[in-house]
């Protein structure tokens, strides 16, 4: 594989909440075309790095760039899934409508989506297996099906980096599955995959790149080289063992 | 109709929609109270200019005026920021304040004016045709009709051109910040309309009740749709009628206008609020017990499946075992008898192919909470629309 070129970098990025450090001096290179989990434990930061990169917030030190510029002249690169639980699902809209929003980021302010723009959200549903569920209220659906919304959302966004802040929250085995390959899918058209994971088990069998932060970046690199108890411990903070298939 | 007559209607359907637009976004960030402390705090804006100007009808008391109502939000949020009081606890700091001070200097310097507290309260639609805009001695209608009238066109030509950003800034504020759309600029630009568009409604309705005004109708409209668009033309439609009634109501009553156009919102989101076919209290109670006998029904059926032998399957030992009352067995094997999913031969009770179907279908379902298969029998029971 070919790693040289960087998709995303993270200078000395420094983020706190009232005056405390919630990420403390990142630097982190992410190659083009990996698919890798951030993994840490609860507060470590991982959502703030994200939301930090995609500009939601601001850093008090530091900065990103996507392809050697800063977000802000980049946004057409990045698709964002943020967490299911950060919306109101009882808002007055559909599914379809939710994925057409993926696609105002092309569109800028004022012009509004049109035949293009519809064509491609009916295919992002489509992807996710959700072109049945179009019309319906997003209330109505149940939680993996909302991920899927979100996710197909992203795909609309027609990105060349996706973040994805934990999207296999409440979700059951098939939605993961599906999920999943939907990602794999992204990475074999050469796409960058970002997820904020939990759940160690499943991270060599998903992910080829993993970054363990806990307020301070502890490790980066593939998984094969890096993902051990050994960076379990320094991240979790206790004596972590988990079986890693190498 | 008199002619003056036709004039009230006209400002009081113009306020409605004027502060139902407005309105819809409040209630859909769950700031409804913001409008309220709006509402009281541009008093002060208005009463500093009517000392600048020494006219009550110039556009600089709207721009004060609205200013004042912009301050209040950005004074409720740096208090919240500090995270040493809670938002509502904010608001409830803020604007008691603000008005305060805007009664204070009323009744300091402008006792022998028109701006009376009672009017800045309860407005006075009644009064609106008296004041007359008049250019070169021609008389253009009412000057309150003008004063709404733009701020309306304005509010709309917003709503038009900027619908798409303040959904998504609504719905999701991360990703409208990270696909570029400021959720602070539409969020200051959202409470400067409102804040204008209270200004407008005030002369009208007073400060109290176009709080009434911005969010009866919305969150009335909110209990009727699932979508944005229809729940906005739903909000204008709740306030156009009811400014309407409200006159009429007056008028019989002999009453303040103000005062009825608020009894007929809070009467038509009483209604609404128990008749409304989804999510009306009725509809909702309905619901659950409907999905209470459908649990018994599943619960019967799965009886059933589970057991070839005939003694526990004779109709009288379902009553004794399951240990229902007689009204709830009865129902529930009507209900079972009316969807085919049960025979009775000689007090006997056997599964019908349909009912064994439909167990196995809701039992896989409730275990895996996977709800691809029983698309088909959602629009029959409750209990599968989640």
């Amino acid at each position: 594989m070919k790693q040289q070129k960087f998709a995303v970098t993270v200078d000395d990025l420094t983020v706190a909440y009232n005056y405390k450090p919630v990420l403390w001096d990142i630097d982190l290179a992410i190659p083009e075309g990996v698919m890798m989990a951030i993994v840490g434990p609860n507060g470590a930061g991982k959502s703030t790095l994200i939301k930090a990169i995609l500009g939601i917030i601001d850093p008090i030190a530091g900065s990103v760039s996507i392809y050697g510029k800063p977000y802000k002249k980049q946004r057409k690169l990045v698709g964002y899934v943020p967490q299911k639980g950060s919306v109101d699902w009882d808002f007055p809209t559909t599914a379809l409508d939710v994925v057409l929003m993926g696609t105002y980021g092309s569109l800028g302010w004022i012009k509004r989506p049109g035949k293009k723009e519809k064509k491609t959200a009916l295919e992002s549903l489509e992807k996710v297996g959700m072109l049945s569920f179009k019309d319906r209220q997003i209330s109505q659906l149940s939680g993996g099906q909302q991920q899927r919304v979100f996710l197909a959302r992203a795909l609309a966004q027609d990105a060349a980096i996706y973040f994805m802040d934990e999207p296999f929250q409440g979700v059951d085995a098939t939605t993961e599955i599906a999920i999943i390959n939907i990602l794999k899918e992204l990475r074999k058209e050469g796409k960058t995959v970002v997820v904020v994971h939990h759940d160690l088990q499943t991270v060599p069998e998903y992910f080829d790149w993993v970054t363990f932060l806990n307020v301070k970046k502890i490790a980066t690199g593939p998984v094969k080289e890096i993902f051990n108890d050994d960076n379990l411990t320094k991240t979790y903070g206790i004596n972590y063992k988990v079986s890693v298939q190498k | 109709m008199t002619s003056a007559q036709l004039e009230i209607q006209l400002i009081a359907s113009l306020v409605a929609i004027a502060c139902a637009i407005p309105g819809t976004f409040l209630v859909l960030r769950k700031m409804a109270l913001i409008s309220d402390a709006i509402s009281h705090s541009i008093l002060p804006g208005l009463v500093i200019g009517f000392f600048i100007t020494h006219d009550l009808g110039s556009p600089l008391l709207i721009i004060m005026a609205a200013l004042s109502g912009v301050v209040t939000v950005v004074l409720v949020e740096f208090i919240q920021k500090t995270k040493l009081v809670k938002e509502d606890t904010a608001i409830g700091l803020v604007f008691p304040a603000m008005f305060s001070i805007g009664v204070i200097l009323i009744s300091k310097n402008a006792n022998d004016i028109h701006l009376d507290t009672d009017v800045v309260l309860l407005g006075e639609l009644a009064f609106a045709p008296f004041d007359r805009f008049l250019l070169d001695g021609m008389d253009l209608g009412p000057k309150s009709l003008w004063t709404i009238g733009v701020i309306l066109i304005i509010t709309l030509s917003l709503l038009f051109a900027f619908f798409k950003e303040l959904k998504i800034s609504t719905f999701d504020a991360g990703l409208a910040t990270a696909l570029g759309f400021s959720p602070a600029v539409l969020h200051y630009g959202l409470m400067s309309v409102a804040s204008v568009t209270t200004v407008g409604a005030f002369d009208a309705v007073g400060a109290i009740l176009v709080v009434a005004l911005m969010i009866a109708p919305a969150a009335t409209a909110y209990l009727l749709t699932d979508n944005l668009k229809k729940m906005l033309l739903l909000s204008v439609f709740f306030g156009v009628f009811s400014a309407i009634s409200g006159y009429w109501l007056a008028h019989w009553l002999d009453a303040s206008i103000s005062g009825s156009m608020t009894t007929i919102l809070g009467m038509v989101f009483l209604l609404v609020y128990l008749f409304a076919p989804k999510r009306g209290l009725i509809s909702v109670l309905y619901r659950n017990k409907q999905q209470q006998i459908e649990v018994s029904l599943l619960t019967f059926l799965l009886h059933l499946n589970n057991h070839t032998e005939k003694n526990e399957r004779h109709i009288n030992h379902l009553n004794e075992h399951i240990n229902w009352q007689k009204v709830r067995s009865k129902s529930v094997v009507d209900l079972a008898l009316r969807n085919n999913m049960i025979t009775i031969d000689k007090d006997i009770i056997s599964l019908t192919e349909k009912g064994k179907n439909f167990t196995d279908k809701a039992i896989d379902y409730i275990i895996t909470n996977d709800d691809s298969k029983i698309e088909s029998i959602k629009e029959d029971f409750f209990l599968f629309r989640g």
